[in-house]
């Protein structure tokens, strides 16, 4: 049969972000796919260079409109760690309770993309449906729900009181009832299983080639996580266990995902029982002495990396970001061949791609 | 038994979803209860304000700006539709001045409110 070559995007239906596949075809069979990424490239690690450092924060939150919060946190540890300060233990663990809200969020919504690709619209609007409740809290703590503005070079810019602490906590327990039943759901309904179990297995051999992080990572029975590896406070005060599964297929990654809310709700739990108390901030000097840094953190999709060089003055000299989803997209032709026409849709939505992350 | 249990255990959710009233806001027709903490209009307290500049020099999207002569004669003027209502100037503030309110800015239709003079201390 001969073979067709179709182009996805980078406008196209099944995308919610410009990127653009040439998918050859042979009848239903999928023999391979190429990619062009860029389209949504806004040079922020270039204009980083030209803002200051308090200036940046609000830059760096809009490189993902999904996992905004990380990146900020992840920047302004770099910041603090050049600085040399250490910032009060109640605004750390502010600042992983946002980090594990914004898991649990990013799970949620991923979530919902697989079940509406698959033709499951109960389930995705049962997922979103609870992830509203995450957007809810987050914007009550925070003053935003996409945009949380929540972190400050020096500590964070909000504070949680006994009010804050019950609503979180009775949504909290809202959220396990639910996704109990959405494990439930993703372990036993035929349609779920039959259009994911067995589709684009990945080795964990050909994850450690193309360096892939995160979920997708565990999925495939790599143990990964930085919030383990390095743990930067309050992670090495927490227990919390890293999930994983053997099989490498869409399916495990769905598991994954899910399994990986639960923990995250877990978090949120401890830490509202730990939260020491004390000041949320401290001020820091405006000009940050000469020096390098690399920060490396755990963002729903996986390892976030940050490098930091400052020059002795207000601005950063250089600042290189490192998404995960940019390794995820690099072993993405190789999960398309192979494959059926149909799979597609899933085999996309397993990655959990981030566009705007890898393109910045 | 379980079998018959799985396939009512949507009848919460439809039952829900008829008892539960709209999760939608017949906004600008209703009232909004925002949380407090929400970034909303700035507002501007000129008792307090000194003119120091530094919510401009912090302003990551360039949308205020201060014309300043001396220290006593100054004007301090927002561009609401360059701002991104991240709360910077508000975190700067040394003396409390400038501020969010919870209320929704409206989309700008008039060219002339593109501009806003938030303190104008001019001999």
């Amino acid at each position: 049969m001969s073979k067709i070559s179709i182009p996805i995007g980078p406008q196209h239906p099944l995308l919610k972000e410009p990127l653009s596949m040439m998918v050859d075809i042979s009848g239903e069979r999928v023999l391979g796919a190429s990619l062009r990424l860029g389209y949504v490239h806004r040079g922020i690690e270039r204009l980083a260079q030209t803002r200051t450092y308090t200036q940046n924060v609000h830059l760096i939150e809009r490189i993902c409109g999904i996992c905004s919060h990380i990146h900020t946190t992840t920047y302004c540890q770099a910041v603090e760690a050049v600085l040399g300060v250490e910032i009060p233990l109640r605004a750390s663990y502010l600042r992983a309770l946002m980090c594990e809200l914004e898991r649990v969020h990013s799970h949620l919504l991923w979530l919902g993309i697989l079940a509406k690709h698959i033709g499951l619209d109960t389930i995705f609007m049962h997922a979103w449906h609870d992830r509203e409740s995450v957007l809810d809290v987050m914007e009550e703590i925070s003053g935003g729900r996409v945009l949380h503005a929540a972190n400050q070079i020096g500590g964070v810019r909000f504070d949680i009181d006994h009010d804050h602490d019950s609503m979180i906590r009775s949504a909290l327990k809202k959220l396990h009832e639910q996704v109990a039943g959405l494990l439930d759901v993703i372990e036993n309904e035929p349609a779920l299983i039959a259009r994911t179990k067995g589709v684009a297995p990945v080795s964990p051999e050909v994850i450690k080639k193309y360096c892939v992080v995160g979920p997708m990572a565990r999925a495939s029975g790599v143990n990964v996580d930085m919030r383990r590896e390095n743990p930067i406070p309050p992670y090495d005060q927490l227990d919390f266990s890293v999930v994983t599964h053997p099989d490498g297929d869409a399916w495990s990654r769905t598991y994954v995902r899910v399994e990986e809310i639960r923990v995250s709700l877990n978090l949120c739990e401890s830490i509202l029982e730990q939260l020491p108390e004390g000041p949320v901030n401290i001020r820091v000097p405006r000009r940050v002495p000469a020096g390098e840094v690399i920060i490396r953190s755990e963002a729903p999709r996986g390892e976030l990396f940050y490098y930091l060089r400052s020059d002795g003055t207000d601005k950063p000299a250089r600042l290189k970001v490192r998404t995960p989803t940019l390794a995820a997209l690099s072993l993405l032709p190789e999960q398309l061949s192979a494959i059926h026409v149909a799979d597609i849709p899933v085999v996309l939505a397993g990655v959990d791609l981030c566009v705007a992350c890898a393109d910045r | 038994m379980k079998r018959l249990k799985k396939q009512f255990s949507l009848f919460s959710a439809i039952v829900d979803a008829f008892v539960e009233p709209p999760e939608t806001i017949r906004y600008p027709f209703e009232p909004l209860n925002l949380p407090d903490v929400i970034r909303g209009a700035l507002v501007l307290d000129t008792e307090k304000c000194s003119g120091c500049g530094l919510c401009v020099r912090n302003c990551p999207a360039d949308a205020l700006e201060l014309d300043n002569k001396s220290r006593d004669e100054f004007r301090l003027i927002h561009y609401p539709a360059r701002c991104a209502y991240c709360g910077q100037c508000e975190d700067s503030c040394r003396s409390g001045a400038i501020y969010h309110t919870n209320q929704l800015v409206k989309p700008i239709t008039d060219p002339e409110t593109c501009v806003v003079i938030l303190h104008d201390k001019r001999g």
